[in-house]
């Protein structure tokens, strides 16, 4: 069983596709042209090391090896949610460590111990698999809401000081915008959620499917799954808000704005 | 009893002002006058322990302002912004909210005086069923500065306090803070406030800061 191999000319006949963009950049004007040539490239690049390294770690399948692959999948999202917010990687580096690491792996250990009841929850195929779908959502997840949570306490700072003199601590003060924020962040995993199957077949239950798996299965798992990224979205969102909040005020409550990249 | 000794702040690294020295007693009323841009506004957020100055400090009732003492000092302090800054809202909501803040626990909402004011200052009864971002910056004056007089503080620091209300609202607004036995600084350009005998003037002079100017 699995799927079929596909064959470097079938690669390249993906590649032939790519004039279709290309000849709306030229003709609209859109100067995407090196941008998306780039990506593609560093894409082929990216995807062929991982898949000789994945193979090599699959084949090892060594648990401390797939644990130590995990943590720097959980570094590598890290990094990307604190460069993609406006905030100072210094600063803001550890809460979102542990904003990320900690649910994944939490969610990761009780996926593999009691939804699929693995005999070695480390095992790299399901480890690595379900950490990597895990991560890329809560990236986005991320990423949505600490954006809207600093610039928006940034943008009504009078208004949240306002409140804190009207007698409210810092948590109250801050509230709506705690819930803003992690709506913004989990309202579109609600949406898929609600429409999956129907609008759009999910990446895993294709990958499933293709590699020879039964649709009832990969079914089951998408559903578990989804539940996972649900949960493991609003935890992290939760988690990187109370953190960073603990270094983002100073000692009279207020907005410090050294934290953000621009002044 | 709010005191300053010798405090500077500082703006974008230029003095605001600098050495300022003075006391106020409690119970005073005071109109702070001066040009726009010289830093009234920046002078309440000092008082409240939004920014911090580059020297000196601020005492009240003998309390340094400082972290430890600042959650205590704003309980003592209710402050209407420019921009009439509040939470948003079901009016009647907010002002339930606002009696439910930490601080404000040991508060209770005097309903029977709400209505009063409400009243008094012609919001018309039906304000706490609308909703805080509709009203007009008049009502939302109103509506703050109501809600400032029932959380019953020991100072007031007002912004512009009656800059959207017409003649005869100015006067009742005036008229509510002056025989408030707190202390009240106000910043305004309003003839009532300016006109008023029972206010002590503070005019602002370009090297001495803030001084007596009656």
């Amino acid at each position: 069983m699995g799927s079929k191999d596909l064959s470097m000319v079938s690669l390249a006949l993906t590649l032939v596709l790519l004039l279709i963009p290309l000849l709306f950049n030229y003709f609209l004007g859109l100067g995407i042209g090196k941008k998306s040539l780039i990506a593609v490239l560093r894409m082929c690049v990216q995807l062929f090391l991982i898949g000789y390294f994945l193979g090599y770690i699959f084949d090892l399948n060594n648990s401390w090896l797939n644990f130590l692959w995990l943590f720097v999948m959980i570094i590598v999202s890290t990094i990307s949610i604190v460069n993609s917010c406006s905030l100072k990687f210094k600063v803001f580096l550890w809460p979102i460590l542990i904003s990320v690491a900690l649910p994944v792996i939490l969610m990761c250990l009780y996926f593999n111990r009691f939804i699929v009841r693995l005999d070695n929850i480390f095992d790299a195929k399901y480890l690595i698999a379900i950490g990597g779908m895990i991560l890329g959502n809560m990236l986005s997840g991320n990423i949505v809401g600490l954006n809207h949570f600093f610039n928006n306490v940034r943008k009504m700072e009078k208004k949240y000081l306002a409140v804190l003199a009207l007698g409210a601590d810092r948590k109250e003060a801050l509230l709506p915008h705690v819930r803003e924020s992690i709506l913004a962040a989990v309202n579109p995993t609600i949406a898929s959620t609600a429409t999956i199957g129907l609008v759009s077949l999910p990446g895993m239950m294709t990958g499933q499917i293709l590699g020879g798996a039964s649709p009832v299965v990969a079914v089951k798992y998408q559903m578990a799954i989804m539940i996972a990224i649900f949960i493991t979205r609003i935890l992290s969102i939760y988690i990187a808000l109370y953190l960073t909040q603990q270094t983002a005020f100073d000692a009279y409550d207020v907005l410090r704005k050294e934290i953000f990249k621009d002044k | 009893m709010i005191e300053l000794r010798q405090v500077s702040l500082t703006y974008n690294h230029n003095y605001l002002f600098r050495g300022l020295d003075f006391t106020i007693n409690s119970g005073a009323k005071i109109l702070l006058n001066a040009a726009s841009g010289t830093g009234k506004t920046s002078f309440f957020r000092l008082l409240l322990g939004f920014i911090q100055p580059i020297e000196g400090e601020v005492l009240y009732d003998g309390i340094k302002l400082s972290a430890e003492t600042v959650k205590q000092i704003r309980r003592k302090i209710g402050y209407l912004s420019q921009d009439i800054d509040m939470p948003w809202g079901k009016v009647g909501e907010v002002v339930n909210q606002i009696f439910c803040y930490r601080y404000n626990k040991s508060l209770h909402a005097d309903h029977q005086k709400l209505f009063e004011l409400i009243d008094f200052l012609e919001l018309g009864k039906d304000v706490l069923e609308k909703n805080v971002e509709e009203l007009s910056g008049g009502e939302r004056q109103r509506l703050l500065l109501i809600i400032l007089l029932l959380l019953d503080r020991e100072v007031y620091l007002l912004d512009e306090p009656t800059s959207a209300l017409d003649e005869n609202l100015k006067m009742k607004v005036r008229d509510l803070f002056l025989s408030h036995s707190a202390t009240v600084l106000v910043i305004s350009h309003d003839k009532v406030w300016i006109d008023s005998k029972n206010l002590t003037v503070l005019n602002w002079t370009e090297n001495a800061g803030w001084k007596d100017g009656q």
